[in-house]
């Protein structure tokens, strides 16, 4: 990655609530700032809150930032966007699980919240989905379908009930809709024949799903950016005049978030997956062996999407998560309360429930990632008999015992303690072996991801400062009966030994930040090398300590006390 | 609360007929277009099986052919053996018609009757824009209020006060045969079985300060998911104004329901939550205009 000359950045991510303002000299960062976002009314101009937070970190610095059209010479202005619920897409294929999902993967990396998908083979008759159509009024439509030389009628099809359904975008009826065509490359005329002229925006790209074997998904992805950039956030209240400020593209929040967890992970060579809840949306990113994912549930959050949550996992799976004085009725009301009007401050009950709601809500993402990151499906797969030794062939890249760090972020754990978040995470995700568990408070993953391009060493020091370090977490694999010793952990430099019993869940709170040297030795459970095998690693310890595991995995117990183990057991300091 | 300018894209998913012109005075239950949209019923009859015949001998033995219609348990195929003793035969699962029969491999392939779509007017209005083949656009004078969700579709009925303040709960004992075909204003909170005695009393909406999320689970008999609503066919429109639970209706907006008590309320419970972008609404149109 280069570096760029002048090494001064302000960094701007407007979120639907805080536009975040951040200034970074000779790679550290010398301001932040917050201020409201300004696109809804009565402002509705963007630039306002931008302006506004700009404006703070000049007062705080006395330095002149900002100049009447753009900001002075000697810093980058670099600005990512997620305002009015970031970047709505629908797509549309031939296959649901062939073209359809190479234009999701496409989509989503772009940061893309799908509102609706479309294939030939979906259950709707075109009539419905011409109706459905209609209602979704997304920013960007994104159209795929056969392989190069491929499928034609059904594409062609597909593109008929596209003209008929005459969608409309989102901010309004005076420009056409931007649709990228990224299907079979040979019928790129006749799909033009039919859309070009029909209140569509048509750009032809390079096809997502050139070979049924191959996935092509940048350039599709790059046409997302730009039609992002030219047709939607134009037509955004104010963003006209932001993008004069900055000669380089506004673009999509979540697509640097990804951006930023992709690079920290390679260059950390970690497997990493991190989870991010929203109001209405659940998304989640995985980078494993160096493939990045992400998958977003939309309508999966603890706002706008709560009640659907309740719809898939049922309420007695949220209410298990709870102390059983909380009564179904009162329990309904809120989650009913907190879908159709957004809480400012939450009660303690409030911030219970969406604790529980929140590990519904990952549970639910992950199945989700599961399907996404994947080998492509349709492709005939040879299976050999060492395949089935070696687990190459897994159904999905996710594997908790190969990730080394978890990350959570967003909503969910904004309203809780530390303590709770970790529950969270440990609950929802049950990490296995040896997991590092980290929060990300400060949210400057998309700004940093936006930095990436011009500076990724500063981009990657400073995002690994801004996440909160909860701890290592150790957690067999496998099933004892409770009260036998799951585990034991020599600590090599105190020279003590502690054992961990099967079914409990406990909280060392060694606080310093020196690695411990430990030998882990399971008793019967795996945790990294095989069952009944130990594994030495240096552990980190952060906010929390170190968390030892051993409900099990799958996980069966729910309302699980949390053991304190004295630091004194393991003869250290806090 | 000021009367406001409503306008009302009304069209059908398909290409149909427009019964209206620009310029033409609509009541709620004006038909403004219709249309037919194709059958999603699509069967496939293996008439060898049915008929135990090899298949390339089948097409000697139906009884309709392609372009034919069928009804419902007709019999599209017969074979006779034994001397006519014994009868085997087979019998379309659903009325529609014939579009397909493959002589070689003995199968018959059988499609439902179109379906008729309609849209109709739902406000009072005049029409200012025509959509070909599709429909019309509507606009009215009046008042619009916005409640916070709600189930059920459009309807539209007589504004009428079920209970005698914003924040007494609509139990059962209040709805009345007399109340049929009304909109009912409750109070803080709709009972369970307030619902079902108004869905038998034949009420078409309630517009009602809360209900519980559980009861309203009940009602619907599934749960509400990511807060799109609308297409419930539960028998009426529900309207809340402030959220679920026991929520008292604000007294303003008690107060501006009693101001228009008896006059023509069109109502939608359509919702959908994420972005904002629709909430339940309650128009009382201006028909003095």
């Amino acid at each position: 990655m280069s570096s760029d000359k002048r090494g001064k950045f302000l960094l701007v991510d407007i979120t639907h609530n805080d536009t975040k303002a951040i200034l970074i000299e000779e790679n550290k960062i010398t301001g932040k700032s917050k201020s409201p976002t300004t696109v809804d009314e009565p402002t509705l101009d963007v630039t306002i809150g931008v302006q506004d937070a700009i404006k703070k970190i000049e007062s705080e610095k006395n330095i002149k930032l900002k100049t009447e059209n753009g900001v002075t010479e000697d810093v980058k202005l670099l600005c990512s966007s997620s305002a009015s619920g970031g970047l709505h897409m629908i797509i549309t294929g031939v296959i649901s699980n062939i073209s359809g999902e190479s234009a999701q993967r496409a989509a989503l990396g772009a940061g893309a919240l799908l509102i609706d998908t479309f294939s030939k083979d979906d259950k709707r008759p075109s009539y419905k989905k011409i109706a459905a159509m209609r209602q979704t009024k997304p920013d960007i439509l994104l159209m795929s379908g056969g392989t190069d030389g491929g499928a034609t009628s059904q594409v062609l099809e597909m593109a008929d009930v596209i003209k008929r359904s005459d969608i409309k975008p989102r901010y309004g009826t005076e420009y056409n809709l931007p649709l990228i065509y990224a299907g079979n490359v040979s019928i790129q005329d006749q799909v033009d024949a039919v859309l070009g002229t029909n209140g569509y925006a048509l750009k032809m790209v390079e096809n997502v799903r050139p070979l049924i074997n191959r996935e092509n998904l940048g350039p599709a992805r790059e046409s997302i950016y730009d039609a992002y950039m030219e047709h939607v956030i134009i037509h955004s209240p104010g963003y006209k005049n932001l993008a004069e400020w900055t000669d380089e593209r506004i673009v999509p929040s979540q697509a640097m978030v990804g951006k930023m967890l992709y690079e920290y992970a390679q260059k950390q060579e970690l497997n990493i997956l991190a989870v991010d809840i929203g109001g209405d949306t659940t998304d989640i990113y995985s980078v494993y062996n160096g493939v990045f994912n992400r998958s977003l549930n939309a309508g999966i959050g603890l706002t706008y999407g709560i009640g659907n949550i309740v719809k898939e996992t049922g309420i007695d799976n949220v209410l298990r998560w709870l102390p059983s004085s909380f009564e179904e009725r009162s329990v309904r009301n809120v989650i009913g309360n907190m879908m159709i009007k957004p809480h400012e401050n939450l009660t303690s009950e409030e911030r219970r429930i969406q604790a529980a709601i929140a590990r519904e809500a990952i549970k639910i993402g992950v199945t989700g990632h599961k399907a996404i990151a994947q080998r492509l499906k349709g492709v005939v797969t040879e299976r050999t008999l060492g395949d089935m030794f070696e687990q190459a062939l897994e159904p999905t890249l996710l594997n908790m015992m190969k990730t080394q760090l978890v990350i959570g972020k967003g909503e969910a754990f904004e309203n809780q303690t530390i303590e709770d978040s970790t529950l969270i995470l440990l609950d929802s995700l049950q990490p296995e072996g040896v997991t590092e568990l980290y929060l990300d408070p400060e949210n400057m993953a998309a700004s940093l991801g936006n930095l990436v391009s011009h500076d990724s060493l500063t981009a990657l020091k400073l995002y690994a400062d801004s996440l909160d370090f909860i701890g290592t977490c150790i957690a067999p694999k496998g099933k004892l009966k409770t009260g036998q010793e799951a585990l034991r952990i020599d600590f090599k430099d105190a020279d003590v030994s502690q054992v961990f019993k099967y079914g409990e869940l406990t909280v060392v709170p060694i606080k310093t930040m020196e690695p411990v040297d430990a030998q882990i030795i399971p008793n019967r459970l795996d945790v990294g090398a095989g069952r009944g095998k130990s594994i030495k690693r240096t552990l980190r310890t952060g906010k929390l300590g170190l968390i030892v595991d051993t409900r099990g995995r799958p996980m069966t117990q729910y309302r699980q006390t949390v053991k304190l183990l004295p630091f004194e057991a393991l003869g250290r300091e806090s | 609360m000021e009367q406001v300018t409503i306008t009302k894209e009304r069209r059908i998913p398909t290409s149909g007929e427009v019964f209206v012109e620009i310029g033409e005075t609509v009541t709620p239950d004006t038909l403004i277009a219709k249309g037919m949209v194709p059958s999603q019923e699509i069967h496939e009859l293996r008439l060898y099986r049915n008929l135990n015949l090899d298949p390339t001998s089948v097409k000697d033995h139906i009884t309709k052919h392609v372009g034919d219609a069928v009804e419902k348990d007709e019999v599209v195929a017969i074979a006779r053996s034994f001397f006519g003793r014994q009868t085997r035969m087979a019998r379309s699962p659903i009325d529609g018609a014939v579009t397909d029969f493959s002589a070689n491999k003995g199968r018959m392939m059988i499609k439902g009757h179109p379906v008729p779509v309609e849209v109709y007017a739902h406000i009072p209005g005049i029409v200012r824009e025509l959509y070909d083949n599709e429909g019309a656009r509507l606009e009215t004078q009046g008042y619009l209020y916005h409640g916070i969700f709600g189930v059920g579709g459009e309807t539209h009925g007589e504004l009428t006060l079920a209970v005698e303040s914003g924040d007494t709960p609509l139990t059962s004992s209040e709805i009345k045969q007399e109340h049929s075909g009304k909109i009912l204003v409750g109070g803080s909170v709709a009972t369970l079985d307030a619902l079902r005695e108004a869905v038998k009393q034949g009420v078409k909406g309630i517009i009602v300060g809360g209900v519980d999320q559980k009861d309203l689970t009940y009602f619907l008999g599934y749960e509400i998911g990511v807060g799109v609503t609308g297409g419930e066919d539960v028998g009426l429109t529900l309207i809340l104004t402030e959220g679920f639970g026991v929520n008292p209706i604000d007294n303003d907006l008690y107060g501006f329901f009693m101001e228009h008590a008896g006059e023509l309320a069109c109502i939608d419970g359509t919702t959908h939550i994420r972005s904002r972008s629709q909430r339940p609404e309650v128009i009382i149109p201006n028909l003095s205009l």
